[in-house]
């Protein structure tokens, strides 16, 4: 799983057991499997969307279809205001809100994980400084900052991921430093000190590989959350109009007046994809966490 | 503490959902729909912000459009946008169009009571002139003002510092002397019980929520059939259908093309496609030029040759945008004066609009020595790959939509795009300060075209930090220029329309600004409740936002038959349908979890 | 905000056995610090903003350049940076939140008058979401694996995974285009003079469907918590003791279990305010909210670069304070805390 390669065989084939062990146990939380499977599956079909909707057949100057039309057997979800086809756009939609929402996470967690670390690891007033910014960061309506972020670097996809990126690691960072407390309690970081390891031995070699099982289960909580995010600042105007995400269908969807005008089939899809793959990773993230968090165990 | 308070923990939970239940059944049956007896209070959709109500600073097109049914110019467009009377009766102005002359009838009121004058006019003119903390709203009617004097209670007389063939009556807000003196005019708020001229006086206002209109019993074309406005604020369109749809609200605008549609043919109400005061543009960067004649901006090099840009305006098939975008609704784009001024819309002898025509354009740039690159793409003369940027506004869903158009349509002719949509403030700096190479634009249009000319001579060129004037497509010619300056003092208004139309044509035809259509303004009404609105112009003109107040001074309520605020049809019943379904489908996934979920807590 | 059913704990930072007094300065200070850095970020984060408010506010208007240049003087925008800040601070000391450039009111007044609406939304739907997600949690912790559990830990993933705008949008179209239960927008009904009761009721009315819309999407927060603090009380010694005591199995629910188990979602409460407020932006846009959220979001348009700093504070603030109350109330609660 995420636990690096260690030099030393038997720490590796024991790590594996436990992996294996943790796989079993999460299997067993039903619907951390089941949202695992359709996570699956969606994204096979955002991988597979340029094969299944070859993107010429979403250029509006190419379209046959009439606009708006409700859902027929050519376009089983109906035609958007521009004629192209709502279940292409969908499947598009899917790679792009999967992007910013991975894309977000692994900012996010790398912050965070980072911070969090840090503000375990050192004492005294490098601690203090880096709580004050952890808490500031968590303290700071999320919501406010990223649409004045977005505002500032105000073009394309990697602002929306920059700006849910920056806005969301605080609660991974808290996580993360209690967690790298309790770790460099345990003897073998005493020991480690002892024998001349580095701030970074320390953290990279012992406390890294220690932090990331839960670490990865925040991950997969935050992802949901992204893809919120995501659709959130699309509403507010702020998202990239560009590229066919589930928000800027949503958008693009409401800007048109399709709601009140009664096309079910271009406002209900977006909305229900993005609730079905925050679910997903919503339900993925709790099992991961149950398996993974000790202090869960058991409930 | 633990069993009281979890008991009552669990009290005060029922009473809240007793509560929230009991309020969706108590209100519900009382709709907002029950008025009093009187002559009702028309209530209308403010779906856009409001600033301020002080007629010396507001500048939002809300605020103004409020304040026309308030303050009377001395002069008003009217209902075709012809100069009609206002709070003058007539007017003149000397041989040479330096010295205008206003009459002011005797026995106008303002709505106080008290006696309106010229001297009312004077005071107005002169506390903007020499006040520049009164400029913000209304400075540029002011520019060319040497003096304004009342001689005697009826007469008006303002002097230019040029000839000006526009009436200089038009457009300022005349405010009342005896109330305007006695505050400090650049902070009065001017909200509460305010006095006014016009049929509509502000009664109160309610920051995000609502603002209160009275009739004026003292409007000296008569009262108002209709006891006032009340501005309902809606920051949601779709919700603003809504209330339209229940009857919380009479008339609405700023619709849709798809919800245009669904209101059409509703029970109750009507529906009204007006002709809109405003051009939807796409602006080529030619070089932009400073102030000091400079370059400024990164607009690409290539763009200065005019062959480029008629090729690509050819290549871009304006009905096919209307139809998509507008759903037909509106008029394809001439010059950037839209079709509802007919005096001003069209071309001059000579020229006409680019045609839409890929073969045409691929073969200029062929000619022209554009050759094709290996991708397809087209070399500029230092053999680049011609790559341009599309700007637009990302709080603009149409412009994304004619992005989705342009870039293939580019492609067709070699040419590869890179679209982004930003914040309209960015769309603003980078427009003003030449860093773009293409752009989705458009301006509103008075009746009056002489400041949407001055933006584009020579002298509105910006400084090169973008402060100062502004130009509109960062292009001038002196040949314009003269044109500008004839029609700005000619007199007669057939000699003016040509020269206008002369300057808009030399205009267009440099390629820099291709209008795409004037869209209709779309509004819907509860013709069961009122009628009589008086659009401008007359024949497919709007009801609101108009440049006077016409609209909503002929709403008459209807008496015959009170009909009830009937639901919405198809749309309504479908939304219904799709709850219900909605419902079942939580309801499945549920029982789907609860299958699955067995082990989802192990013990 | 993620969905942590780990309530991240208070963690203690200063030295073990301080006094309450001590404790105080120490949180206190804390969040003294905080609230700087939000004065300071709010200052210059909107200062790059793209735009320029001279040229946005005059744009498409008759306006000489003299005229926008006076205008940039007026804004104080032609002053240097640093001095722009030292004016803002000094005025911030005085309680003064500087004067609109969009609106020509002052900030504060501004701000005031959206306060108000943004409160009762947000507390009416935190006080809902609060009292449903901590008994639906408790319930459903006692009766674990029922039918009860699953559907109403399945239902309340699945409203916490839905846009809030979306949600909001459709509750409209259906319960007030549809149905016609509810108003489709504001506060108050418009065009009337309701006083006391009446007023009351009305606003009631127009509350219900925001309300609703916050709470189906945040209460699942407090319901996992509670169920989860339930279920470590549960597994605790002295229930067993309890038990063995004879305690009736409801009494041990109501006198033990519960009542530890609210400690951790105290913290939670508190911290989750400030994503609320947050979340109030597409509420109050859905629902034409005369609130706070939508006056930042429209600050942005010019940028009117008071009015952003003024909610960015005040919004911070508000959050900031929260936290230092949970902090306070979750020392005063606990009793480890409290003998320490």
């Amino acid at each position: 799983m995420t636990a690096p390669a260690s030099p030393v065989s038997v720490v590796r084939a024991r790590r594996r057991a436990r992996a294996a062990g943790l796989w079993r146990e999460f299997v067993a939380t039903r619907s951390g499997l089941v949202g695992l499977l359709v996570l699956a599956v969606v994204i096979v079909l955002a991988l597979l969307a340029p094969l299944l909707v070859p993107i010429e057949t979403l250029d509006v100057t190419r379209v046959t279809a009439g606009i708006n039309e409700p859902p027929s057997a050519a376009h089983p979800l109906g035609t958007d205001p521009s004629g192209r086809d709502v279940l292409g756009m969908l499947l598009w939609g899917a790679r792009v809100s999967l992007l910013v929402g991975f894309s977000a996470t692994a900012v996010s967690m790398l912050i965070g994980t980072a911070v969090g670390m840090a503000a375990g690891h050192f004492s005294g007033l490098t601690q203090a400084v880096i709580m004050r910014v952890i808490d500031f960061f968590l303290v700071v309506p999320s919501l406010v900052l990223a649409i004045v972020l977005s505002a500032v670097l105000s073009r394309g996809l990697w602002t929306i991921v920059i700006a849910i990126g920056v806005t969301s690691w605080a609660a991974t960072a808290r996580v993360v430093r209690s967690q790298t407390l309790t770790i460099e309690a345990r003897p073998y970081i005493e020991r480690a000190r002892a024998l001349g390891g580095g701030h970074l031995h320390v953290l990279g070699r012992h406390v890294l590989p220690a932090v990331m099982p839960l670490v990865l289960a925040n991950t997969t909580l935050t992802v949901g959350s992204a893809v919120i995010a995501e659709s959130t600042l699309s509403f507010l105007g702020l998202g990239d109009a560009t590229q066919f995400s589930w928000g800027s269908m949503l958008k693009r969807a409401l800007d048109t007046g399709a709601a009140t005008a009664g096309f079910w089939w271009f406002v209900l899809p977006p909305g229900l994809a993005i609730v079905l793959v925050v679910l997903c990773f919503t339900l993925v993230g709790r099992a991961l966490e149950a398996v993974l968090n000790p202090t869960l165990r058991g409930r | 503490m633990g069993s009281s308070m979890v008991r009552r923990v669990r009290g005060a939970m029922g009473v809240l959902v007793a509560a929230v239940l009991a309020l969706g059944v108590l209100v519900a049956p009382a709709p907002a729909s029950a008025e009093p007896a009187a002559a009702p209070r028309i209530k209308v959709a403010l779906t856009s912000d409001i600033d301020t109500f002080n007629p010396f600073l507001a500048i939002l097109a809300s605020s103004t459009d409020i304040l026309r049914f308030q303050y009377e110019p001395l002069v008003v467009w009217g209902p075709d946008n012809e100069i009609a009377p206002g709070l003058a009766e007539s007017w003149e102005s000397s041989e040479d169009a330096r010295t205008w002359t206003f009459t002011v009838p005797e026995g106008r009121l303002w709505s106080d009571g008290q006696p309106l004058t010229s001297d009312d006019v004077a005071w107005t003119f002169q506390q903007v002139i020499d006040n520049d903390a009164l400029q913000q709203a209304n400075g540029g009617l002011v520019e060319n003002v040497e003096s304004v004097t009342a001689p005697d209670p009826q007469t008006v007389q303002i002097q230019l510092t040029a000839p000006q063939a526009s009436n200089p009556g038009a457009e300022l807000p005349i405010v009342p002397r005896h109330v305007w003196e006695g505050v400090d005019a650049a902070t009065y708020a001017n909200d509460t019980d305010t006095v006014g001229s016009g049929p509509f006086v502000i009664e109160s206002a309610t920051t995000g929520q609502s603002v209160e209109m009275a009739a004026n019993p003292h409007f000296w074309r008569g009262a108002p059939k209709v006891s006032g406005i009340t501005w309902v604020v809606y920051r949601n369109s779709d919700a603003a259908v809504q209330g339209l749809r229940a009857g919380e609200i009479d008339v609405l605008n700023g619709l849709t093309p798809a919800q245009f549609q669904s209101l059409e043919g509703q029970p109750g109400i009507t529906t009204n496609s007006g002709a809109g005061r405003r051009y939807q543009s796409i602006a080529i960067n030619p070089g932009a030029i400073d102030a000091e004649g400079n370059p400024m901006g990164d607009g690409n090099p290539a763009l200065r040759d005019p062959v480029l840009r008629e090729a690509i305006f050819t290549a871009i098939d304006r009905q096919a945008l209307l139809d998509t975008v507008r759903q037909g609704l509106g008029v394809p784009g001439q010059t950037e004066v839209p079709s509802v001024y007919a005096d001003y819309f069209g071309f001059a002898p000579g020229y006409q609009a680019w045609p839409f025509d890929p073969a045409a354009a691929n073969q200029m740039l062929d000619e022209a020595g554009y050759e094709r690159g290996p991708d397809g793409i087209r070399l500029d003369q230092d053999g680049e790959p011609l790559r341009l940027r599309l700007m637009g506004r990302n709080t603009d869903a149409s412009h994304q939509q004619m992005a989705d158009f342009i870039g293939p349509w580019l492609a067709d002719i070699g040419i590869a795009t890179d679209v982004m949509m930003v914040q309209p403030n960015q769309v603003n700096d980078d427009s003003t300060l030449g860093n773009y190479d293409l752009y989705f634009t458009g301006w509103g249009i008075g009746p009056d075209p002489d400041f949407q000319l001055s933006i584009n001579t020579c002298a509105s060129r910006p400084n090169a930090d973008g402060s100062g004037a502004t130009s509109e497509n960062n292009w001038c010619s002196p040949e314009f220029d003269e044109l500008y300056a004839a029609q700005h003092a000619e007199l007669d208004p057939g000699r003016r329309a040509e020269l206008v139309k002369e300057a808009f044509s030399v205009l267009y035809a440099a390629a820099v600004n291709m209008p795409i259509y004037y869209a209709d303004t779309l509004e819907a009404y509860r013709s069961d409740r009122f009628t009589g609105f008086v659009t401008q112009p007359t024949e497919g003109g709007v009801i609101l936002s108009q440049n006077a107040y016409w609209g909503l001074y002929g709403a008459e309520p209807v008496v015959a038959e009170e009909a009830g605020a009937e639901d919405g049809g198809l749309p309504a019943g479908a939304w219904v349908a799709i709850a219900v379904v909605v419902v079942a489908g939580a309801a499945g996934v549920l029982i789907a979890i609860r299958r699955r979920g067995g082990a989802d807590d192990r013990e | 905000m993620t969905l942590a059913e780990s309530t991240p704990a208070l963690e203690e930072e200063q030295p073990r056995g301080s006094t309450l007094g001590r404790y105080l300065a120490w949180k206190g200070g804390g969040a003294a610090i905080s609230l700087v850095m939000v004065v300071v970020l709010g200052f210059f984060a909107f200062r790059v903003l793209p735009g320029d408010p001279a040229i946005n506010l005059t744009r498409g208007r008759r306006v000489s350049a003299a005229e926008v240049e006076r205008l940039r003087e007026e804004l104080g925008l032609n002053d240097p940076l640093p001095w722009q800040f030292v004016s803002y601070l000094g005025d911030l000391l005085r309680g003064d939140l500087g004067v609109s450039y969009v609106y020509n009111r002052s900030v504060g007044a501004l701000i005031l008058e959206g306060l108000g609406p943004t409160v009762l939304l947000t507390g009416s739907a935190a006080l809902v979401s609060i009292v449903l997600g901590l008994w639906l949690g408790q319930k459903a912790a006692w009766t674990r694996g029922s039918l009860f559990d699953r559907s109403q830990t399945g239902l309340a993933l699945v409203f916490w995974s839905v846009p809030t705008f979306w949600l909001g949008l459709i509750l409209l179209l259906v319960f007030s285009g549809g149905f016609g239960w509810f108003p489709s927008g504001g506060m108050v009904t418009a065009g009337t003079d309701l006083r006391g009761l009446a007023l009351v009721l009305d606003v009631a009315h127009h509350l219900v469907l925001p309300v609703l819309t916050m709470v189906a999407v945040v209460y699942a927060q407090y319901l996992m918590v509670m169920r989860a603090s339930v279920l470590e009380e549960m597994t605790s010694d002295y229930l067993t003791t309890a038990r063995a005591k004879g305690l009736r199995e409801d009494l041990v629910r109501t006198r033990h279990a519960v009542p530890n188990a609210l400690l951790p979602t105290v913290t939670l409460i508190f911290l989750t305010i400030g994503g609320l407020v947050g979340g109030a932006v597409t509420v109050e846009t859905v629902f034409s909210w005369p609130g706070l959220g939508y006056l930042t979001f429209q600050g942005l348009s010019a940028p009117d670069l008071p009015l952003l700093q003024g909610t960015f504070v005040v919004f911070s603030s508000i959050v900031i304070v929260m936290n230092f109350v949970a902090e306070l109330v979750y020392r005063v609660l606990d009793p480890r805390l409290r003998s320490s």
